[in-house]
């Protein structure tokens, strides 16, 4: 995978030459000149994804000294579009908008605002000036999924996901993955939220999870709700995007993290040295923009052994998650043995492996 | 009855409202065992004066004197100490709750639980000191209006009130009714107490009073003794010039029957039945005078003939033609207007966040033509009925919310005149006019019957029915219970009639 | 009790005025306390929220946007509240119109421009007026509540989009992502002086709306109609055709509303469209008495309230729940002032009997 992306960067960076060569004037912009906006999806404070991001905003102003503007809860919808106009009215030159919905919207500003930079978290397009990134969060998915089978005694698993597109799915199918390498008659049951961020139906769907009978809860959410239901029923849950132990201290296990902060340093550094050109990142574990959170006391004993295990075959590139045999829900071999899922394939992801119980609307 | 005792003095009382100055230095003086008539026009400040006394306004200078102490009143509850008692117009009495449990509503002793003994002791003996006939377990909502009032002045008398205020209370009595109550004021004196009596009905202050004041915009005019004065003499200090007070009944050429109503039955929205059956007719140039109590089923018969209430059984014939089924826009169309004048005086009719143009054009606008409307015929029209009516208003674009109740009765009955109708239904149009103004609306509604229109007149002074209609209708819970002539009719034949009880005389003798 | 609250008989404009200055010092004060706890400067907030108000010509024109459909859904309110009949589901009667627009926008993306537009028009405004004439039908049938009514159909609206936009109408192309195509461009009302020529219809309406209330028959009846139904009842005026009348027009001005906002604001169909506007524009028809030229006012100046607040929230930083007390600060003492106009406290002078010489 690694390579992938350092092809894209090379290309990348030969596109980035010929642009400065063709535009000439835009030159090297000093470190007072750059003003980055940020747009997260929900109040920084939801100790989640968009606390995630506050959190590297917060180290890119200390490692740079930069001014940065923040907007929390934006909707994903036509209104992202005026809280990017209104940062760059109010100086803005690069802006990171951290939620799929997004997308098009900043596509739309990015060919509105030639001059600005813009950068979108978990999507897939690309302009003259808009990159895309993301981090390989599947990885230490994988990884909590061992941690989750390992744990589990009624051999289902209780998974509270947002919306079904392909970085949900990607994510769902390599918990269950990981699951299935520690504990092959494990279920994974699927609940959908529809939503980023709303405590109480996460809340919710995790306690209708726990009520079909699972003893482990894990998540794609922006909040810690579903860690509280775990904790309320005294099974156990696993996080996302940080550190959840606060939220749930008697249930939380580990959490697949973000650790956007060194990347933000590096795009934004790039901009101050007049280097930054478009590009598509999609970071791994290797990389250290994803991780997998300390285990806790909560976690099932000899855990650790086997978690160490995987992650330094991962990073080393000898474990590869969607590396074939793998079952589709009906059982039929969808990647053979030997075989690799392709970076395309991951990014249109839109069918469960087998062991996940739950449906993706088409 | 000692003469110089005065056991309630008000010395120069003022209160105004922004620019209007409601009472100017008014001086009143009451003795104990007195009936104290207060006399004057619309606005001439009784109500405020009363007010002041009762708590609800402060005056903004003078002061008040009870048994030569100078009181100072913030809330109604100081008066009610001080040992002053309102009775107001309309009835301040919980429904669902018998006489008893009125009584004690609001009473501070007795605390949260009420002492039942004690408290049925203290009614008895209070009933036994006035003569006071209440029936302390028996729910309002089951009571007549005379009780009601009864209850109500029991109620003050309870709380330990001897001076007595009341504010129109006959307007709501039959005749019979209006004898108890003096009766029971009659008593109360006797008691030491002192009552202040508002009223219209010049009759009812020659009767009861013993000393009169009059009041005349915002001051004290006269205050005279009834012995040594006459109705004439005191209507006079009240309008402040010559007044004729003779109503005229004109005669017309009997035309034919404009209006025939047959079998008439409404029914509510119980599904009871108010009018059970009526039947009378009017003709042209005829005045037909309406008696009866207060809910006999005055307004259902005025709106049935309106096409405002539907109509059960029965068929109102106007000109040939049945009015049942027919849309009140119709109605209008065919020259028929009808005016109710209601207690709040705004119920119908008028819209009271509307100007005096806005409301001209009520009646009017749905035969213009086309989308907008033209206000230019009813700005003309508001102009002449100002003038015509003496209405009293900072300008025709003002609305008619900030209008005394008199000058809003007077836009309406100015409209309604204006439409040249055939038929005019009228119920209540003086009701809390003063009295140049009521003499006013007689020689209007003269004036629309010497031209040929057929006019119903409901009313509730026997006087005025008497003077000036021709026959009158008397209807008691639904049903006609006679029509008499006019001319041969008493007030105590109409009041046995106004409760039903048939005298001899109508036997018969005036059935259709 | 030491004070008493008492009717004023009448107030002067000086007076009105002063206390209208009063409340909204006070809300700066109470307000600036508030902003102090969050270690910013309330003077250099205040400025910057006149600054993203209208600090520049593109915040200008922001704040317009924002105020179109302010402006239109509360003419459409005072309509209904003329009358009153308490329509609080201008939420919903927006997104009725936006959902008939999309559906004309996305099934025939290439009619061309005027006619597209034409027709996404007329759809909205069918879309409003027939969603705001459920309640009006029950209410004039019936005599339901229709402050219940309108409420309720303003979250089945909201789910109704939900359903469409995960559902039926879902783009194909969003990789999953729930949202609904965008727009073809013929299905985008064009721009003048750059704001989308919503603002020119928003003017024309205030001007057909000030002459329906006040100089057309229907507008009169609604007035009558509004203050007493016994009145009404007596002018002969149709009382329920006189209700289906005033309430599809209420709605269909909000669907027109609805419309606009999805046709050049959000360029498709979504839930975002009504944005909380059904809501607060029962505010902005409020403080405005119902007045048409007063909505227009009330209306520039409210969403003057809505953009500072988001731009002193990328601005210094504050959270947003922040930026929303501030807001709601400075409403609840202008709101609040509207009772001291009306009545007055008074000292009560205490209850003694005092006594005086014999």
């Amino acid at each position: 995978m690694k390579r992938v992306s350092k092809v894209l960067m090379v290309l990348f960076l030969a596109m980035a030459v010929f642009l400065t060569g063709c535009s000439g004037d835009s030159g090297q912009e000093g470190a007072q000149d750059v003003k980055a906006g940020f747009i997260y999806v929900g109040p920084t404070g939801d100790g989640g994804w968009s606390y995630a991001h506050e959190m590297a905003r917060q180290y890119v102003v200390e490692q740079l000294g930069i001014e940065t503007l923040y907007k929390e809860s934006v909707e994903e919808g036509p209104d992202v579009e005026n809280v990017m106009k209104d940062m760059i009215d109010q100086g803005a030159n690069i802006i990171f908008a951290t939620s799929f919905g997004y997308m098009d919207y900043m596509e739309k500003m990015s060919l509105e605002y030639p001059e600005v930079k813009f950068m979108h978290c978990s999507g897939y397009k690309m302009t003259e000036n808009m990159g895309n990134y993301f981090g390989r969060i599947y990885e230490p998915r994988y990884l909590s999924g061992m941690v989750a089978g390992l744990k589990t005694e009624s051999n289902v698993i209780g998974y509270v996901a947002a919306f079904d597109i392909p970085e949900v799915v990607r994510g769902i199918n390599a918990f269950a993955l990981g699951v299935q390498a520690v504990n092959p008659d494990a279920v994974v049951k699927v609940r959908w939220t529809n939503t980023w961020y709303d405590p109480a139906r996460e809340y919710e769907a995790a306690r209708a999870l726990l009520d079909e009978g699972a003893d482990v809860i894990a998540q794609h959410q922006d909040t810690a709700g579903p860690q509280q239901a775990a904790q309320e029923r005294g099974v156990w849950s696993i996080g996302y995007h940080s550190d959840m132990s606060e939220a749930a201290p008697d249930a939380y296990m580990t959490a697949p993290v973000w650790n956007f902060g060194p990347y933000y340093v590096e795009q934004i550094q790039k901009v101050i040295d007049g280097t930054w050109a478009p590009e598509s990142y999609w970071g791994s574990m290797e990389d250290g923009i994803v991780a997998l959170a300390p285990l806790t006391e909560n976690a099932p004993e000899g855990a650790q052994a086997v978690i160490d295990e995987a992650q330094a075959k991962i990073k080393s590139g000898e474990l590869k998650v969607f590396a074939g045999p793998i079952k589709d829900q009906e059982g039929n071999v969808r990647v053979a043995e030997g075989e690799l899922m392709t970076d395309d394939e991951l990014l249109s992801f839109d069918w469960f492996v087998q062991g996940v119980e739950g449906k993706i609307n088409k | 009855m000692s003469t110089e005792n005065p056991y309630l003095k008000m010395e120069g009382l003022t209160k105004t409202f922004g620019k209007v100055i409601a009472n100017n230095n008014v001086n009143l003086q009451v003795n104990k065992g007195e009936v104290h008539a207060l006399l004057g026009e619309n606005g001439a400040g009784k109500s405020t004066l009363m007010n002041m006394l009762s708590g609800i306004y402060t005056p903004d200078s003078g002061s008040i004197f009870i048994g030569g102490n100078n009181v100072k009143f913030s809330s109604p509850k100081d008066a009610i100490d001080a040992g002053i008692g309102m009775i107001h117009q309309h009835f301040k009495l919980v429904d669902v709750f018998t006489a008893k449990e009125n009584i004690i509503l609001g009473q501070k002793q007795g605390g949260f639980f009420t002492n039942n003994k004690k408290m049925g002791q203290g009614i008895r003996e209070l009933s036994q000191k006035y003569q006071l006939d209440i029936d302390p377990d028996k729910k309002v909502y089951d009571m007549s209006v005379g009780e009601k009032q009864t209850l109500e002045i029991f109620k003050v008398l309870y709380r330990g009130a001897n001076i007595l205020i009341l504010d129109e209370p006959t307007a709501v009595l039959t005749p019979q009714e209006t004898t108890k109550l003096f009766k029971i004021i009659k008593r109360m004196t006797e008691q030491d107490c002192a009552v202040i009596f508002i009223s219209h009905k010049m009759s009812e202050v020659m009767e009861i009073a013993d000393r009169i004041t009059v009041l005349r915009k915002g001051q004290t005019i006269a205050t005279l003794d009834k012995d040594k004065t006459n109705p004439k003499e005191l209507t006079d200090l009240m309008v402040g010039k010559s007044v004729d007070l003779s109503i005229k009944r004109i005669e017309t050429p009997k035309e034919e029957i404009a209006l025939e109503v047959k079998n008439l039955s409404v029914l509510n929205e119980e599904k009871v039945q108010v009018l059970k059956g009526l039947n009378f007719n009017i003709r042209s140039g005829e005045i037909l005078g309406v008696a009866g109590i207060a809910g006999s089923g005055q307004k259902e018969l005025c709106e049935s003939i309106a096409g405002l209430y539907p109509v059960h059984e029965g068929e109102i014939i106007f000109k040939g033609e049945n009015l049942v089924g027919k849309k009140p826009a119709e109605i209008i169309a065919k020259g028929v207007t009808m005016s109710f004048v209601p207690e709040d005086r705004l119920g119908m009719g008028l819209v009271a966040s509307m100007n005096i143009v806005d409301n001209l054009i009520l009646k009017q606008y749905q035969a213009q033509k086309g989308f907008l409307i033209n206000r230019k015929p009813a700005i003309a029209k508001a102009k002449e009925i100002v003038k015509r009516f003496d209405i009293q208003t900072p300008g025709i674009y003002h609305p008619i919310r900030d209008l005394s109740g008199g000058n809003i009765q007077k836009v309406l009955l100015g409209r309604e005149l204006d439409s040249n109708p055939e038929l005019l239904i009228t119920a209540y149009p003086v009701r809390g006019l003063d009295i140049n103004t009521c003499h006013k609306i007689y020689d209007l509604l003269n004036e629309e019957k010497k031209k040929g229109v057929a006019i119903l007149f409901i009313a509730e002074d026997l006087d005025v029915l008497i003077e000036l209609c021709d026959r009158i209708m008397v209807i008691w819970d639904g049903r006609v219970s006679g029509i008499l002539d006019a001319e041969k009719a008493t007030r105590e034949e109409i009041g046995l009639l106004m409760v039903g009880e048939k005298s001899d005389k109508t036997e018969g003798a005036y059935a259709i | 009790m030491l004070y008493r609250i008492e009717k004023r008989s009448d107030i002067s404009k000086e007076k009105s005025i002063g206390i209208r200055a009063l409340a909204i010092l006070l809300a700066l004060i109470t307000s600036g306390a508030f902003i102090f706890l969050l270690k910013l400067n309330p003077i250099d907030v205040y400025l910057s929220m006149l600054d993203g108000a209208f600090g520049s010509p593109y915040r200008i024109r922001e704040t317009i946007i924002t105020a179109i459909p302010l402006l239109i859904t509360s003419l459409g309110l005072a309509i209904a509240f003329k009358m009153q009949f308490w329509n609080i589901g201008g939420e919903g009667q927006i997104l009725m119109g936006a959902f008939f627009a999309s559906f004309i926008a996305l099934n025939y993306p290439d009619i061309p421009k005027p006619i597209l537009l034409t027709l996404m028009m007329i759809a909205g405004i069918l879309g409003g007026g027939l969603w705001a004439l459920i309640p009006a039908f029950f209410k004039a049938q019936w005599g339901t509540n229709e402050t219940i009514v309108t409420l309720m159909l303003n979250y089945i609206a909201l789910k109704w989009i939900t359903f469409l936009q995960y559902g039926p109408w879902r783009d194909p192309d969003a990789l999953g992502f729930p949202k609904v195509p965008n727009f073809s461009p013929n299905a985008i009302l064009p721009k003048v002086f750059g704001v989308h020529i919503g603002w020119i219809i928003a003017l024309i309406l205030v001007v057909l709306v000030y002459i329906f209330m006040k100089h057309s028959k229907k507008g009169y009846e609604i007035a009558v109609l509004g203050e007493s139904e016994n009145t009404a009842r007596y002018a002969g005026i149709n009382i329920k055709k006189t209700i289906l009348v005033s309430i599809f027009l209420s709605g269909s001005i909000a669907g027109l509303a609805g419309m606009i906002q999805a046709s050049a604001v959000s360029k498709t169909l979504a839930v975002s469209v009504s944005g909380g506007m059904g809501f607060t524009a029962i505010i902005t028809t409020w403080l405005a008495a119902l007045n048409p030229i007063f909505i227009l006012v009330s209306s520039i100046l409210f969403a003057a309230l809505i953009r500072s607040g988001s731009f002193i929230q990328t601005a210094f930083g504050i959270p947003s729940a922040a930026a929303s007390i501030i807001q709601a600060m400075i409403l609840f003492f202008f709101l609040g002032s509207h009772f001291f106009i009306k009545y007055r406290i008074t000292r009560k002078t205490s209850a003694k009997i005092a006594q005086g010489g014999e």
